[in-house]
């Protein structure tokens, strides 16, 4: 079935608010249940709770230190785990040498990606091998009309200089490039 | 106690007072539900995450720095809630209603893109799907969904972005097709 008249955000919004509509009949007398929740709360505690309670928020200062330190090697050894098993690179979009190319000047950037609809916002690394602060990538993407924007650092560049237009959504801009049948 | 501003009924819960913190809940409680469902997508799970999250938010008020967005706060608190509940619970996800069209050549009806939208909408992935609540549900600046996820603005950005890029993938998924206008 085709549908000719998408206006995504317009049917998104739309598709939020009947869902949570059609559950709002749960929040009935939520305040009178909270409130009553509230009210019997505050109860002794038990002394199974107060010796489990001596145990994560120890009073000892010597005691805290040496929570504070296991949790500072737990999460060491947590963070190499992580970062050698977890963020192994994610194969890239093949490259060409001949193809749109993004370019962006950002001296002093650790971390340069693009994100835009070719690649469904997820995003790809551009590259400055030779540390010139000037920052590349060339993508193989068939005509049409490609928004995007840069992350420098993880921070939102959406007006790309070489960009052939600008569109304002959510509030910031993204790049807009049209790509003809000669991929520039 | 309708005409009471928010500042004052904040302060006289930090004092006790259990009334007031009612008529904080009676305001905030759509925009509680509507957060926590967008994580843990089931009615009855995300009754239960608002009012934990009500009584986690007074239990911790005193934390709370008046000079800050009460919402944005109470919105952090709804996530934390929630997101620990979700780790909790043993059954699957539950993935919402399926959506089927019976003629992939006919142009689709209103009413049968509003349901496959919905469908689209609500089977994302956490991460795509509460951003899409808080900016288009809950009426949250890129800014305050950043301060709420406890995330970059540019993250928050790309995964409004992917969101949408996906709901379409999904409809397409569905056999439906869609021309942007």
């Amino acid at each position: 079935m085709r549908f000719e008249d998408w206006r995504d955000e317009e049917f998104i919004r739309q598709a939020i608010a009947e869902e949570i509509a059609a559950a709002e009949f749960r929040l009935e007398g939520l305040e009178k249940r909270v409130i009553k929740a509230l009210a019997t709360r505050d109860r002794p505690r038990s002394p199974w709770r107060r010796w489990l309670r001596s145990l994560v928020a120890p009073r000892s200062p010597a005691l805290r230190l040496a929570y504070v330190i296991g949790a500072a090697l737990i999460a060491l050894g947590i963070g190499v785990l992580i970062g050698r098993f977890a963020f192994a690179p994610e194969p890239l979009p093949a490259l060409a040498q001949e193809g749109t190319v993004f370019a962006l000047a950002a001296p002093g950037a650790k971390e340069v990606e693009v994100v835009g609809d070719f690649s469904a916002w997820k995003p790809i690394p551009l590259a400055d091998p030779d540390g010139d602060g000037v920052w590349t990538l060339i993508l193989k993407l068939p005509p049409g009309r490609y928004e995007y924007a840069f992350l420098v650092d993880g921070r939102w560049v959406g007006q790309d200089p070489n960009a052939d237009e600008y569109v304002r959504t959510m509030g910031d801009y993204t790049s807009v490039r049209y790509v003809g049948e000669d991929s520039t | 106690m309708g005409g009471v501003g928010e500042l004052e009924l904040i302060q006289r819960s930090l004092e006790g007072d259990l009334e007031a913190w009612g008529e904080i809940v009676v305001r905030y409680k759509r925009m509680v539900f509507g957060a926590a469902l967008a994580v843990l997508r089931n009615w009855a799970d995300a009754e239960d995450a608002a009012q934990e999250a009500f009584i986690r938010a007074y239990e911790k008020l005193h934390y709370y720095d008046l000079s800050r967005k009460f919402s944005t706060w109470l919105l952090t608190v709804t996530i934390n809630v929630a997101k620990n509940m979700l780790r909790k619970r043993r059954r699957p996800d539950p993935e919402p209603q399926t959506f089927h069209t019976d003629d992939p050549a006919t142009v689709v009806e209103r009413e049968e893109l509003r349901k496959a939208v919905r469908q689209a909408v609500w089977s994302l992935p956490e991460d795509y799907r509460l951003p899409l609540v808080l900016y288009y549900w809950e009426g949250l600046s890129v800014e305050e969904i950043a301060r709420a996820m406890r995330l970059k603005p540019a993250t928050v950005k790309t995964r409004l972005f992917r969101g949408r890029a996906l709901v379409k993938s999904k409809l397409l998924e569905m056999g439906v097709t869609v021309d942007a206008v």
